[in-house]
């Protein structure tokens, strides 16, 4: 092989004839490489965690693992409504993991609706992949050598 | 009195012939005469692209004794890249992720025979006027501007070499009359070789060379699911394939649109399953690109025209019910 790059070198075969050289070079492309490698990202991006299984009831379990949080300071008071009390506490950890509860679903519902519904801003996401293959078919183009390169330079 | 006469028919005609075709038919003589002059000429030099803050140097040697044209470009700033073309061939080598890929294109109409040599449908979309002279690089020139007809294209303000006729300048206009790109020769010789010596590209034995991966394109012909309404005045299809492309199940379709200097490429594919269509306005120096979602496809128009073509063409599709 490095002998045929060589005589290309060399001028001893001609470009025009040296297409089975090409051929031969053949490999993995870098292009195709650039262009799983892009969706890969995207496939990945897409992705969102999904609602795992028995998030409820470890979220519950938690709560009752933790201690009580309003702990009595004045012993009166706090014998005598001890029991309302801690119901109270309860009801307030219920409710607050009903929310928490909620909230995460929200949350994690959130990302995959966005996904699904909300498109991709060209403004933000540059189309690189169709100003290439613009660039590989039009006719004419004054910024034809230029862009390409500096635009593979910019999506290393 | 008979001299006299002589003289005033002589004058007359001398003025009219001045005033009708000068104005008319002179700077689109002047423009066949750069479009031809690129292709047949031999010459090496050395011309810069700008646009925005993108500044580029390139070299060109270009022959033509008779047997066809053999093109070389290097680009002389940021990765190697060169450009190898015989007739309408071209071998692109370029440097990526220390590789050099190898690209094959079909014929372009590129700096400085941007012009086609047919310019038939460029007058339909375009005037020309000759506007004053500039001398660049040690070459003297007339300016010739190519302004739009309407707002679906820029407008151009061209240098053609006073002797040889070669395009030396190119300043590409928009919609507001202001210069957003530039591509000018720093430097230009004419040549009077016979020997193919330069006509080969620098390899550098470090490194692997690789072939680009050709995705699979076919000419695509009729479409049941959609079909193309108004398309912007001065704008015709010129090229429809339908390439394969990595990482989607389905074909994409591509149409090329162009007035014979400006062109557009049209993207339409059905939006896959899961995948986040793309929306909006963008651009990039003088490309312009637009995106829309329109009954399950995915459109993009992208081309180096104004906004105003970009939008009208990606909007002229229009889908069977």
């Amino acid at each position: 092989m490095k002998d045929q790059i060589s005589a290309l070198m060399d001028d001893e075969i001609s470009l025009k004839d040296a297409e089975y050289l090409y051929t031969a070079l053949k490999a993995n492309g870098e292009s195709r490489e650039c262009w799983q490698t892009y969706h890969l990202i995207g496939d990945a991006m897409r992705q969102s965690p999904v609602l795992k299984a028995g998030l409820r009831d470890r979220i519950m379990q938690q709560i009752e693992m933790e201690p009580a949080v309003l702990a009595p300071r004045n012993e009166d008071v706090a014998v005598a409504n001890a029991t309302r009390k801690t119901s109270l506490v309860w009801s307030v950890a219920a409710s607050f993991a009903a929310v928490m509860f909620v909230g995460l679903i929200v949350l994690q519902q959130q990302p995959q609706q966005t996904e699904e519904i909300m498109p991709l801003e060209i403004a933000q996401h540059f189309p690189a992949e169709y100003l290439q293959a613009h660039q590989s078919l039009a006719p004419s183009s004054a910024a034809y050598y230029i862009q390409s390169a500096a635009f593979s330079e910019n999506s290393r | 009195m008979k001299k006299w006469l002589l003289a005033c028919f002589l004058a007359s005609h001398f003025s009219f012939a001045w005033a009708e075709p000068v104005t008319q038919a002179e700077p689109w003589r002047m423009l066949e005469k750069a479009a031809h002059a690129a292709r047949d000429l031999s010459y090496k030099g050395i011309f810069t692209y700008q646009s925005g803050e993108n500044s580029r140097s390139i070299e060109i040697t270009h022959m033509n004794s008779g047997q066809g044209e053999y093109s070389r470009v290097v680009m002389l700033d940021g990765l190697p890249r060169e450009v190898l073309s015989q007739g309408s061939d071209i071998v692109i080598f370029s440097q990526r992720n220390e590789k050099i890929v190898i690209e094959k294109r079909r014929g372009k109409n590129l700096f400085p025979a941007l012009l086609p040599v047919n310019l038939d449908a460029v007058k339909l979309s375009y005037q020309a006027r000759v506007s004053g002279q500039e001398r660049i690089a040690g070459r003297e020139g007339v300016v010739v501007l190519l302004e739009a007809r309407d707002a679906y294209r820029y407008s151009y303000k061209l240098l053609t070499d006073k002797e040889y006729g070669l395009l030396l300048k190119v300043t590409t206009l928009n919609e507001g009359k202001e210069a957003i790109e530039h591509i000018a020769f720093n430097q230009l010789n004419l040549l009077n070789i016979n020997d193919m010596n330069w006509f080969k590209p620098k390899v550098d034995p470090m490194k692997p060379y690789v072939m680009e991966d050709e995705m699979p394109a076919s000419v695509a012909s009729g479409n049941g699911e959609w079909k193309l309404g108004d398309l912007p005045s001065g704008y015709k299809l010129i090229d429809h394939i339908k390439r394969k492309v990595p990482g989607k199940s389905v074909a994409v379709n591509q149409l090329i649109f162009s007035d014979g200097l400006s062109s557009v490429s049209l993207f339409i594919e059905p939006l896959a399953k899961g995948a986040r269509p793309r929306v909006g306005h963008t651009m990039a120096g003088p490309t312009n690109f637009y995106a829309q979602v329109s009954s399950g496809y995915q459109i993009v128009a992208v081309g180096e025209v104004p906004q105003a073509a970009v939008l009208h063409i990606a909007n002229s599709v229009n889908f069977k019910k």
